[in-house]
This record gives C-alpha cells, sequence and structure tokens, in this order.
C-alpha cells in the first residue's frame, strides 16, 4: 500500500488521529488539522501551537496516525518517524498558505498560523481491518483515463478560444465557458489586479448569477491570500477546515489573544462551498489578477485538476496581458461581437419610463441609485463624467482619448486599465441598473444609452 | 469546570478517539464507541470495538496506561483524559443497547456535518472491551493555543 493510494484521505475531508508518548511512554491522543504527503515516504504535519505532540515527538519520535477515506470511509494507519521540523522553506511556505488562508476567513490573520512543518518518515501503511461492517457503498467511479482524454481535449479547445479572442470579454466568457463544459468548474471568478487601489476586481464569473464588481482586498481570504503569496491554494474539505479555525477563534476570543481578532470574512462565493482551487495569473513577475474555483462537493479538485487549471490560468493571464496592451496600443475598445453598433441599435426599455436618482459620494467616488450600491472608485468617476455630461449638454457619444486625457479621473499615465474599468462599468450597469447602457461605437468610442428620468445628487 | 467537562465526556453523540503505548513506547490508536461513569468518574469505562483493537489492547495488557479524547464533532471542544486501567473485560450483552444507541448518536453528529448517517452506522461497534480507567489526569485538548492545559 502507498501514499498515492491513499490521497483521498489528506485532503482534510475527515480529521486524522495522531497518538503519541512521552519518554516514559505516557500516550497522547487528539486530532490533526493537516497531513501533507511530501513523497511516497515521507509525511509532514502542521504544526500551528506548541503542545504535547510537540513535547512528545521531541522525546520520542514514534507516533501513529490513523486517516480515512472520504469515499468510502475505511481507515488507515501509519506508522511514523520524526525526523526533523522545518520552519522555512517550500515545504513549509505551501502548507502554511492553506493556514493563512483558513486564518483569514476566520478573522485570524497573524494569529493563527504555521510555526513548523514536522516531517516523518512514512515506516508502515496498514489498513484498519474490519473498520467497516456490512455491505459496502459503491464508491465513486473513477475513471482517470476518460477523465485525461476530456481534459487534454478541452485544453487544447481552451487554448484556441483565448488565443482567438480580441477583446477581453470574450477572452474571459470563453475561458469560463469551456472550463464548465470540459472540466466540469460550475462556479468560476476571474478578478483583475487594480494596482492603483491595491485590490481585485471580479470582471468575470460564472456560475453565481452576478457579482461582477465585487471587490477582494490583497491578503483577504482564499483569493486575497493567493493575491499576495502569489501561490496556487487548492483547499479541500473547506467546511471541515473552518469548523476546525472557528474552534481555534473561540478559544482565543476566551484568552487575551482576543482582542486582535478581526470579524470573519466570508467565503468568496458559495457560501457553503466545500472546495475550492484559487490561482494567481502572472505574466513575469507581475500579478494580473485571480482565477478562482469552487464547489460543493468536499473532493472536487485534486492535483490533476490544480494541473490543468493552472496551465489555463497561465494563458488566460498571456492572454488578458496581449488583449489589454492591443487596446492601449489601438486605443480602443471594441464590442464583443466585434460589430460597431449605433446607440438605436440597443435594446431599449419597454414604456413607461422609469425614475432613478444617482447619489455621488465624492469621499470615496461611489455612486448608488435609488439607495443601493452601484459602482465606485475610478469606473465610478468615469459614469459620473458621463453623467453628467449627459445631463448638462445632452451627450450621448464619447470616446477613450478624451478619457484618459481627463486628469479628474484619476487614471494612472501608465497601464490605465481603461478597458478593464470600462468593462467593470459596462457589466455592473448591464447587471444593475439597465436603464443605463454603455455602448461600442467604434474602436476607442462608446455611446451612453439612458432610457429613464434621472435625478443626479452629489454629495 | 472539571466535572462539567467530565459530564460532557459521556454525553452521547461525541467522537472518542483511544491512545496507548507499548512497552518500546510506540504508540497506537483506535476509536472508541462509547464512555460512560458508574461511580461519579472515580473510573471511566470505555467501550472500544473488538475488530480494530488488537493493539491497542495489547498495550493496554503491557503497560495499563490509556489516554482517551472526547470531542464534540461540530464544535471541536476535546477533552482528554489519561489514565491507568483497573479492569478489562469483554462487554456483557447487556451493555450492547447501550453501545447502539451511542453510535447511533454519534452518526446524528456526523450527519449534521454532512456525513452521511447510514455509514457511520456500519462503523465497527459491537461486540466490543468494556475497559474501566482510573483517571489521573485531564487536559483541555481544544484545538487553540491552550490546547494541553491541565484540568486536573
Amino acid at each position: 500500500m502507498t501514499l498515492s493510494e491513499l490521497s483521498r484521505c489528506f485532503h482534510g475531508v475527515i480529521p486524522s488521529i495522531i497518538a503519541s508518548a512521552d519518554r516514559n511512554g505516557v500516550p497522547n491522543v487528539t486530532y490533526l488539522s493537516q497531513v501533507h504527503v511530501i513523497d511516497e515516504q515521507h509525511v509532514a504535519l502542521s504544526r500551528q501551537f506548541f503542545n504535547k505532540t510537540s513535547r512528545n515527538i521531541a522525546e520520542n519520535p514514534h507516533v501513529c496516525i490513523e486517516v480515512c477515506d472520504p469515499v468510502t470511509f475505511e481507515a488507515y494507519r501509519l506508522r511514523l518517524r520524526f525526523l526533523r521540523t522545518e520552519t522555512s522553506g517550500a515545504l513549509f511556505d505551501s502548507m502554511a498558505l492553506r493556514i493563512q488562508a483558513i486564518a483569514s476567513h476566520t478573522g485570524m490573520s497573524g494569529v493563527f498560523r504555521l510555526i513548523g512543518a514536522d516531517v516523518f518518515e512514512v515506516q508502515r501503511i496498514e489498513r484498519v481491518e474490519g473498520y467497516l461492517t456490512g455491505a459496502a457503498s459503491p464508491a465513486d467511479a473513477i475513471s482517470p483515463t476518460d477523465g485525461f482524454r476530456t481534459e487534454l481535449r478541452g485544453l487544447q479547445l481552451v487554448s484556441e478560444r483565448i488565443n482567438r479572442a480580441e477583446d477581453l470579454e470574450t477572452l474571459l466568457a470563453a475561458a469560463l465557458d469551456a472550463l464548465a463544459v470540459y472540466f466540469g468548474f460550475e462556479h468560476t471568478i476571474v478578478l483583475l489586479n487594480d494596482e492603483s487601489a491595491n485590490r481585485l476586481v471580479t470582471i468575470s464569473c460564472r456560475g453565481y448569477g452576478g457579482g461582477v464588481g465585487a471587490e477582494v482586498v490583497f491578503g483577504e481570504g482564499l483569493i486575497g491570500t493567493v493575491a499576495a503569496e502569489r501561490r496556487v491554494l487548492r483547499i479541500s474539505g473547506l467546511d471541515a477546515s473552518l469548523r476546525y479555525g472557528r474552534a481555534v477563534r473561540r478559544e482565543l476570543l476566551s484568552g487575551e489573544g482576543g482582542r486582535t481578532l478581526r470579524p470573519e470574512i466570508p467565503l468568496p462565493g458559495l457560501a457553503d462551498a466545500q472546495s475550492a482551487l484559487v490561482i494567481p495569473l502572472t505574466v513575469g513577475e507581475r500579478l494580473t489578477g485571480v482565477l478562482a474555483a469552487e464547489s460543493r462537493d468536499p473532493l472536487a479538485f485534486g492535483e490533476w485538476d490544480e494541473a490543468y487549471l493552472g496551465i489555463i490560468g497561465n494563458q488566460i493571464a498571456l492572454g488578458i496581458d496581449r488583449v489589454l496592451q492591443q487596446e492601449e496600443t489601438d486605443g480602443g475598445w471594441q464590442m464583443a461581437d466585434g460589430a460597431q453598433k449605433s446607440p438605436s441599435a440597443i435594446r431599449h426599455l419597454p414604456s413607461p419610463i422609469k425614475r432613478h436618482t444617482l447619489t455621488y459620494y465624492r469621499d470615496d467616488d461611489s455612486i448608488f441609485f435609488d439607495g443601493e450600491y452601484l459602482i465606485r472608485n475610478v469606473p465610478g468617476r468615469i459614469l459620473w463624467k458621463l453623467l453628467a455630461e449627459w445631463k448638462r449638454a445632452g451627450r450621448t457619444a464619447f470616446t477613450n482619448r478624451e478619457l484618459r486625457l481627463d486628469r479628474s479621473l484619476g487614471l494612472p499615465d501608465l497601464k490605465d486599465n481603461l478597458e478593464t474599468r470600462l468593462i467593470l462599468l459596462r457589466s455592473r450597469l448591464r447587471e444593475k441598473l439597465p436603464a443605463v447602457q454603455i455602448a461600442s461605437t467604434g474602436r476607442g468610442r462608446f455611446s451612453l444609452v439612458v432610457d429613464a428620468e434621472l435625478e443626479l445628487v452629489e454629495r | 469546570m472539571v466535572s462539567e467537562r467530565l459530564r460532557k465526556c459521556v454525553q452521547s453523540g461525541l467522537s472518542i478517539i483511544v491512545g496507548t503505548a507499548d512497552s518500546e513506547r510506540v504508540p497506537a490508536t483506535c476509536r472508541a464507541v462509547a464512555m460512560k461513569t458508574n461511580d461519579d468518574f472515580e473510573t471511566v469505562t470505555v467501550y472500544i470495538p473488538a475488530a480494530t483493537s488488537h493493539e491497542t489492547m495489547a498495550n493496554i495488557a503491557t503497560t495499563r496506561r490509556l489516554a482517551v479524547a472526547c470531542s464534540e464533532v461540530s464544535t471541536h471542544e476535546t477533552t482528554q483524559i489519561k489514565g491507568v486501567t483497573r479492569a478489562v473485560r469483554l462487554a456483557p450483552r447487556e451493555d450492547e443497547a447501550f453501545v447502539r444507541e451511542r453510535i447511533e448518536a454519534f452518526a446524528a453528529s456526523l450527519e449534521s456535518i454532512g456525513l452521511p448517517r447510514h455509514t457511520t452506522r456500519r462503523l465497527a461497534h459491537w461486540p466490543a472491551f468494556a475497559i474501566d480507567v482510573t483517571i489521573e489526569e485531564i487536559f483541555d485538548q481544544t484545538p487553540g493555543p491552550k490546547a494541553g492545559t491541565a484540568l486536573r
């Protein structure tokens, strides 16, 4: 029996057990938060606090752990011998990232963290005979060969569609669509790096019924942690990890450390997500954004999925870079279908005419419509400029160039990401306030289409 | 607080795990299925499935030492008891209903966090060994900075 045959046991879906003993042979038994497989002969156990198990292995290197397969529920015992504790390096960083992400979601950033990765040699693996009684339930039938061929084909098709895309919206829609069709990733998000605001902004998503424009702060939550650390994060058994994290949080709240704890952060998309796979999108040293996939299946993402999504993430990153550079060079933003449309071709809302009050708050450049948040920051400033011109002079035709020349919008001189901000604005309006639309009328030109009576209030 | 923690340890629905070591200090572990006290916690009786506890029972026969951790499934609140075995026997037939009731309660606890009840019911639980343990030490084993704090 090999560790790779037991890989599901190490996803963290079902907590593992560890028994140790001190120099006098007094036993100790507790649960493990993370067992990390290094290779077929070694595992690493995470250490978040210096505790009895840590003291025992310093006196007596032998431990026994029991792990459980979350699909078959069979149990296996591993006899381990402690070798060393790593406090830095690739292994430590990889294990620390998961704990960092869980700590962030449970408001314990900087308080709950990995202090060491205890490396053990695997001396023996044995199935616990007689652990389960009665007839076995059918386990998930995994056909690695079938999945492999389908996913390779999907990889090829995703690559082709990304390479053919001439604009950002088409590129992202094609990528997320292909991930759903060929890889079964039904819930995916792409966020772009808004360097000027030190945040990530959701620019495209699938399977959530909305969400474009949602922001993530660097270092916060799964997505923010991946963006800050520039490392891939794959978490299975997310619910189990969060329950463990909340148990630690309760203990900290009851002690002195409780004063430094922050509020919990909700999961990025699905409130009941059981697994997540989050990939940084980088071109060279530069972070372009983050691609995240979630699932309600605690075992949705394996090593293969991580490898494939990593490849697709690289292609998406390069594709985003190519499209944005091309649009900056050409000075224009073109509509998704490549056609130029006149404002009259834009779908108008049927009568009766709606009325909306749009309020612009100067201190954070946020815009609310009828009391509901719409957008803020640079896209907010852009929209307010357009609406003000429309109200003042009845203007509907605008150009990218005039936006770039308007210093009051605060666009950086280099890499202004104007196309991204316009796509974000357009998506938000389509989702939240369809009575106001932005439509391309040619490369570098667009129209503001208003099909309602608008009251503009500035505060 | 100690008596409250001990009372929680004998409630139903808990996850119970056992640790032992042989004469060479090599540890072993297994699941327990139930625990109770008949003498107000002077001793506790731990029920361990006969099918999965061969090594544990051998260690108890050699060293008599036992560690038992009782954990609330949804909150991870955990208490660890350490002590010396006073007596070991094959659990008598009249204890079977109690053990089955505890497995059913454990299955309900796991179902609340998404693990199917019918699978937990399949965990080996009978016949079982009943191990009487004299409590020597009690620890708070809840995950966190205070894990391992002695309660007695």
